[in-house]
């Protein structure tokens, strides 16, 4: 048997009497690339934090390549081989752009906690960190603080550590938030790259960048998932049209 | 039966007083998300102060005067102080408010010096309010304790009656919110803080007559309010009014019954060592409950935290 | 300035210990074995004893609030129990004597670690302020327990021991103060090492990326709690080895080693030197051990002085003594260090005359509030005067405003300056 990589059942998240999230059903498949899209306060990031183990659901299960992991705690998630980024950057303000990307490895090259090894001395684990740096155009930033950077390099640290692992499920919140359309452009180009034969689950507002990644697209309003399907399909979807756009037209009414 | 209801009595006149710094101490907390290390030395200030009036003045001029300027003081820390500090974080605003409770120290002692002041209930007071079976009770602990409850419900009353008391009831909740309070953000933040202090400094006086007013008094009393504060849940102010009387009424009563740990362990059936002293549970066998009275409050922190580490009635997990 | 090590082409080359890495502790280990040359009196030792102590408890204290952003009120408690532990081994020693004094710092760093484990265990789940008020009242709780398991503890006398009763050494018994000096010494080389190649490991890492972002941590695979957990467990068992250091020189311990007044002059020791730099505690204990020994001997009101010197460095230097020098890296790089040094030269007047003028009139308010009746008469600075006569004091506080006045109109020419020496604009290459 084949699982998802992704599985969600009857998920439902509530804060006190607010319902977040409402029995959200999803199977993202091996390999795909799903954006999920959704007005402001759908509950997109509390999506996000429900699967990557950042809050525990209400009821509902979530799956990870068939294994339930409601409950499990973030770095446990991770070791499962999932692996995310977020929306306001979080990276390690007070450590250099180089030790960044080597803290994303250490867990998935087996350190684990050690502290009879010197760090530096480790020559694969130096080897793949310089790699991702090239990867993310940061080679040249290698010995700064990461909290030194301009806002689109941090960006990029941000994918840099979120992809260092080599998890095989990467989930992207907002990557392109904030940036420029230039600066779009690069940072989409680095996701494609990075994430080739990954699954990918992406939540972002633009809507260029989610039909030009996208394999599968979910459209979450008020908590609830009323369409998944393919970019083409959901774009003529009228649905999709009355919830999503209806909504943002009114926002940018207001 | 009496010596219970005089334990009773003198647990809430602790317990009560305890609050009085939590409360201030919490409202600190929740709005600015500072603890102040230094509170129970706005404690020991108000004590001092108002024995330094009541020489000239009088006790009750004292009573009214000395909040009023160590309310000031505070305000005046939070805004020259604090402020700066803040932009560092957190841990350094913590490690501010402790230096500042080890320099309020040295200038007390600097001031009065290391001994105890004699400052004394007013002559008003000092009488006899009653007396139950030869267990007396004095008039000023019943001034006390009406002095606590009257502040808890003034409190109340600010918290639940006006504006700002619901914002910053909102504020204990949802950190997020003290935002609402518009552009006079850091007015306000001064005010709490010079009116948390001012309630410490007022405990200060009315406790500085009945439990000694002396240079280590702030650490003494401080150490366990944050255990109160620890176990009643940080930021609760319910759990802190729970953990302050729990505190209160536990120190209260483990210091006046003698309970001996021998009687307990040869009523659980243990044999009596012959010769204690060459015993190596010797230290075990001579326990008596006044003995440990001191240290139960951070033992039972200990616990809480084991069993409950967001504390009695937290919310958070901050 | 670039070093082989850091060059990513050759870092991770299989040199053993490049030298520019091994230099300063060379140095370290020549200037050790060159001191009490130098300095042979009894005080002397003494006070390069303590200094030892304070330099390997202090960096102690370091792994957990400069690398792991843990603040502790009660560290003390690893120490003091390394240390009562230890003097329990040496009387043990003393009956039957199979195991020399030298090795005795490894049982207090032990058993600071056993009790680093077991309290750790609920402590770490949290950090900031949570962990702080935790680490408070257990701190409370042994400097309580310790007056009453007097088996352990002795009670209100302590515990002491004689250090000269164990196995001997290579004929070497420990009695004279200078074989302990070496002892001491040796073993501050080992636990600074250790702890300086601690935080060169995975573990070391981590514990920094936990304090900048444990959120972050977490998401990487990393339990925040077992990351502090651990960097606990490593503090408790160099806070421990301090504690047994204390144990041979002192060969007394009492409630004194557990209670807050040391966990909280540890915290000052470290924060004056500056957390955010390795070498920062030992600077720390260096100043604050020569401060206090001079101080002291000068003045009642020391302890005063040094809560000033306290707050004012948590307000304005917020990265310690370390962190004022590490500012001066930068012109000194840019070989215009020079710029500096003619305002410097013309503030230190004035500053040297607000500090002696505001100790003075604080020494006198002290006098006037403290000296004995009819005792009027007091000396500071090599003069006589009567301290309750309005004159000095006035005249104390007309030089402390004139020199901090002169301070403030110096302050933009430094500032001026500061910004022409940290600029690259007229740098060399």
């Amino acid at each position: 048997m084949t699982a998802s990589a992704i599985e969600l059942r009857n998920l439902n998240k509530s804060f006190g009497l607010a319902k977040i999230i409402q029995d959200v059903n999803l199977e993202i498949k091996r390999g795909e690339r799903h954006a999920i899209i959704g007005p402001n306060g759908a509950g997109k990031s509390t999506l996000f934090n429900l699967i990557t183990g950042k809050y525990t659901p209400t009821t509902g299960q979530v799956f990870l390549h068939g294994q339930d992991v409601s409950g499990k705690k973030p770095f446990e998630i991770n070791r499962m081989g999932l692996s995310r980024s977020f929306q306001i950057t979080n990276i390690f303000h007070k450590m250099t752009v180089f030790e960044n990307v080597r803290c994303g490895l250490l867990w998935s090259m087996g350190y684990k906690y050690s502290f009879w090894t010197m760090v530096n001395k480790q020559r694969e684990l130096t080897r793949r960190t310089d790699e991702i740096l090239e990867q993310i155009n940061l080679a040249n930033r290698r010995n700064m603080l990461a909290g030194a950077l301009a806002y689109a390099e941090q960006r990029a640290l941000e994918i840099g550590i979120t992809i260092a692992g080599g998890a095989d499920i990467i989930m992207l919140d907002e990557p392109c938030a904030g940036m420029s359309r230039s600066e779009t452009e690069l940072i989409v180009d680095l996701i494609r790259k990075v994430t080739e034969d990954k699954t990918l689950v992406v939540v972002e507002h633009d809507m260029g960048v989610i039909f030009d990644l996208a394999d599968r697209i979910s459209v979450l309003v008020y908590g609830q998932i009323i369409e998944t399907d393919t970019p083409e399909r959901v774009r003529a979807s009228r649905a999709v049209q009355e919830a999503y756009l209806g909504t943002t037209l009114e926002e940018e009414a207001s | 039966m009496s010596l219970f209801i005089v334990n009773i009595l003198d647990g809430l006149v602790t317990g009560l007083l305890l609050f009085m710094l939590c409360s201030g101490l919490t409202l600190i907390f929740s709005m600015m998300g500072v603890l102040n290390f230094a509170h129970a030395s706005f404690y020991m200030l108000g004590a001092y102060f108002a024995y330094q009036i009541s020489l000239f003045a009088g006790f009750w001029v004292g009573l009214i005067v000395a909040p009023i300027i160590v309310g000031v003081m505070g305000a005046l820390i939070e805004r020259y102080g604090l402020r700066r500090v803040h932009q560092y974080g957190h841990v350094p605003e913590l490690i501010f408010t402790f230096g500042l409770a080890l320099l309020i120290e040295e200038f007390v002692q600097f001031f009065w010096g290391r001994q105890q002041v004699p400052y004394n209930p007013p002559a008003a007071l000092d009488f006899t309010a009653f007396a139950i079976a030869g267990n007396t009770f004095p008039a000023y602990k019943v001034f006390m304790i009406f002095m606590a409850i009257g502040l808890f419900l003034v409190l109340l009353y600010i918290l639940t009656r006006t504006r700002i008391g619901m914002t910053i009831q909102a504020a204990l909740s949802y950190p997020e919110t003290v935002q609402n309070l518009g552009h006079n953000v850091p007015m306000v933040f001064m005010g709490v803080f010079g009116v948390g202090t001012a309630m410490a400094g007022l405990a200060g006086v009315i406790a500085g007559p009945v439990m000694g007013t002396f240079p280590g008094m702030a650490f003494t009393l401080g150490a366990i309010v944050f255990v109160c504060i620890v176990v009643g849940g940080l930021g609760s102010l319910w759990g802190a009014l729970v953990a302050s009387l729990l505190i209160g009424w536990i120190q209260t009563f483990a210091a006046s019954y003698n309970l001996r740990m021998e009687d307990l362990l040869v009523w659980l059936g243990f044999e009596k060592p012959m010769l204690m002293w060459e015993s190596a549970w010797q230290d075990l066998w001579t326990l008596t409950l006044p003995q440990v009275g001191p240290i139960l409050p951070y033992l039972l922190m200990v616990i809480v935290l084991v069993v409950r580490p967001q504390g009695l009635f937290g919310k958070r997990e901050t | 300035m670039s070093t082989p090590s850091t060059n990513p082409l050759t870092a991770g080359t299989s040199r053993l210990i490049p030298l520019n890495h091994a230099l300063p502790w060379i140095i370290a280990a020549v200037a050790l074995v060159l001191l009490p040359v130098i300095f042979d009196s009894r005080s002397a030792l003494t006070i390069m004893n303590q200094m030892a102590i304070t330099i390997v408890f202090a960096l102690a204290y370091n792994m957990l609030l400069g690398q792991g952003g843990m603040l502790s009120f009660g560290h003390a408690v690893y120490m003091g129990l390394g240390g009562f532990f230890s003097m329990h081994v040496m009387n043990w020693m003393s009956v039957d004597p199979w195991l020399p004094l030298p090795v005795l710092p490894i049982f207090g760093g032990l058993f600071g670690l056993l009790f680093a484990f077991l309290i750790g265990w609920f402590s770490t789940r949290r950090a900031g302020t949570t962990f702080a008020m935790i680490s408070l009242g257990v701190g409370q709780l042994v400097a309580s327990l310790s007056i009453i398991i007097v088996i352990f503890f002795g009670g209100e006398e302590g515990i002491s021991g004689n250090r000269t009763e164990m196995l001997p050494f290579f004929g070497l018994d420990f009695g004279q103060q200078i074989e302990v000096y070496y002892l001491t010494a040796v073993w501050l080389l080992i636990a600074a090492l250790g702890m300086f190649l601690y935080s060169r490991t995975p573990m070391g890492r981590l514990a920094n990326a936990v304090r900048d972002n444990e959120e972050r941590a977490e998401f990487l695979g990393y339990s925040q709690r077992n990351v502090r957990w651990i960097s606990f467990c490593a503090s408790g068992f160099f806070a421990g080895i301090a504690g047994a250091l204390f144990a041979i020189n002192f060969e007394i311990l009492t409630e004194e080693n557990l209670n807050l007044a040391t966990s909280g002059t540890i915290l000052l020791v470290t924060f004056l030197g500056g957390v955010g730099f390795f070498i920062g505690p030992i600077i720390g204990a260096i100043v604050f051990t020569l401060l206090q020994t001079v101080l002291s001997l000068h003045t009642d009101i020391w302890a005063l002085y040094v809560g000033i010197l306290f707050v004012a460095t948590v307000m304005f230097f917020p990265f310690g003594l370390t962190g004022l020098l590490a500012l001066h890296v930068l012109p000194w790089k840019l070989g215009k260090i020079g710029y500096l040094a003619k305002p410097y030269a013309k503030m230190i007047v004035p500053a040297l005359a607000l500090v002696l003028s505001a100790a003075a009139v604080l020494e006198i308010l002290f006098h006037v509030r403290h000296a004995g009746r009819g005792e009027n008469e007091m000396t500071i600075y090599w003069t006589t005067f009567d301290s309750h006569s309005p004159l000095p004091l006035i005249l104390g506080i007309v030089v402390a405003v004139v020199s901090a006045y002169a301070l403030a109109k110096l302050a933009p020419g430094l500032k001026a300056a500061w910004d022409e020496a940290t600029t690259m604009r007229e740098a060399g290459q």
